[in-house]
């Protein structure tokens, strides 16, 4: 027989902490970090198709939108890598008090934009 | 396919207002999630005007006290009021808990009682457990040890007894359970904090001899692998017990072994 009940609110009225929003981004950064690897590799491939195909991409890097990209991608490596090394010290069963994973959630949170900042001006300053 | 909207059926509609009859100046909002199985209509949010002067400190006195002197018909599971049974789990303000351990006075503005998150309502904050406990069968939640001809107690040292601490005192609530999004996008397959913390207390149990088989059983992608350490589960364990890390001392022990 079908259960016509209704179906109890969940993600609508569920509260968000710290280690649920960095679990969260992670997937999301995921996601996005294939994409961004997606298209690095066209911005190679371009490279290589010579230098009028180059200026387009440069045109478009340099323009608020290609910036806007760029930082988000660096953000978003930033966060997965942070929050990959909180998941290794998780398999290895360290981490989970309550107050300790609020602490190195907010760490990854903090860290990814401190991260950002930093590949930022120095791939400005190098460059 | 994770569902995040509620279906049609299960959309919450505003409800009727009580307003308060008591001409307290000490009045608190309390929102209530209400369906009724006779009226085929869908949920509501009932709203009461409690008078918090004459209301004893926690969630389920509140409840208590608008089911005596306001509405009756309001329903809900409870039993001990000490904290020990788990009947009274529900989502208030928010986070899963027990409202007979919980004190109203921690939640800031209007209160907000809602069901066990996504379970199918049996009626008001009454949600249906039977695959949560279908699961818990699945784990044999029993001592297997054939050594039964044996007329002493079955010992066990002070060290791997240490070892159940932090696993014995769960009393199946389903807090944790229910704030798991895993859990709520893949409650059929995946067995959830609640069962896995179960599991784990029967694996680590020194006097039973059915580890291996117990470890193979739990070994699956679905089964026990959709934790992805999300952390709704310790966060919300009224007992302040913690699944996640028990999870993660399975998988451990699957690797190791």
């Amino acid at each position: 027989m079908k259960n016509n009940n209704p179906l109890s609110p969940h993600i609508q009225v569920y509260n968000w902490h710290i280690s649920s929003l960095v679990s969260i981004s992670h997937r999301i950064t995921g996601i996005i970090n294939i994409v961004g690897i997606t298209i690095i590799c066209f911005w190679v491939i371009y490279l290589l198709s010579g230098e009028s195909s180059y200026q387009i991409l440069n045109t478009f890097l340099n323009s608020i939108y290609g910036k806007f990209v760029i930082l988000g991608l660096t953000w978003s490596f930033s966060f997965q890598i942070l929050s990959e090394i909180r998941h290794l010290f998780m398999d290895y069963g360290l981490g989970f008090d309550l107050k300790i994973a609020n602490i190195t959630g907010l760490l990854v949170i903090l860290g990814s934009i401190i991260f950002t900042v930093l590949i930022f001006i120095l791939g400005r300053n190098l460059i | 396919m994770v569902q995040m909207n509620l279906p049609q059926n299960s959309k919450v509609q505003k409800g009727k207002y009580y307003k308060d009859k008591t001409g307290s100046k000490n009045l608190r909002k309390v929102n209530i999630y209400r369906w009724d199985p006779s009226t085929g209509e869908n949920p509501r949010i009932d709203t009461y005007e409690v008078d918090m002067d004459n209301c004893p400190s926690k969630v389920l006195d509140l409840l208590n006290k608008i089911k005596n002197e306001i509405d009756p018909s309001i329903a809900y599971r409870r039993s001990c009021a000490h904290g020990v049974c788990g009947s009274c789990a529900m989502n208030m303000d928010g986070k899963n808990g027990l409202a007979c351990t919980k004190p109203h006075d921690e939640i800031k503005g209007d209160i907000n009682i809602y069901p066990l998150p996504h379970l199918k309502v049996l009626k008001d904050l009454i949600g249906d457990l039977s695959t949560l406990y279908k699961q818990y069968e699945s784990i044999q939640p029993w001592l297997k040890n054939t050594n039964n001809k044996n007329e002493k107690e079955n010992l066990q040292s002070r060290e791997d007894r240490s070892k159940l601490d932090g696993l014995y005192e769960c009393i199946m609530c389903a807090c944790c359970s229910t704030s798991c999004p895993s859990y709520w996008w893949n409650g059929e397959k995946y067995l959830g904090p609640a069962v896995l913390l179960q599991a784990y207390r029967w694996i680590i149990d020194s006097r039973d001899e059915d580890r291996q088989e117990r470890l193979k059983k739990v070994a699956d992608e679905l089964k026990l692998y959709r934790c992805h350490t999300i952390m709704n589960c310790t966060n919300a364990c009224p007992k302040g017990l913690n699944p996640a890390k028990a999870i993660a001392e399975i998988k451990k022990m699957l690797v190791t072994a």
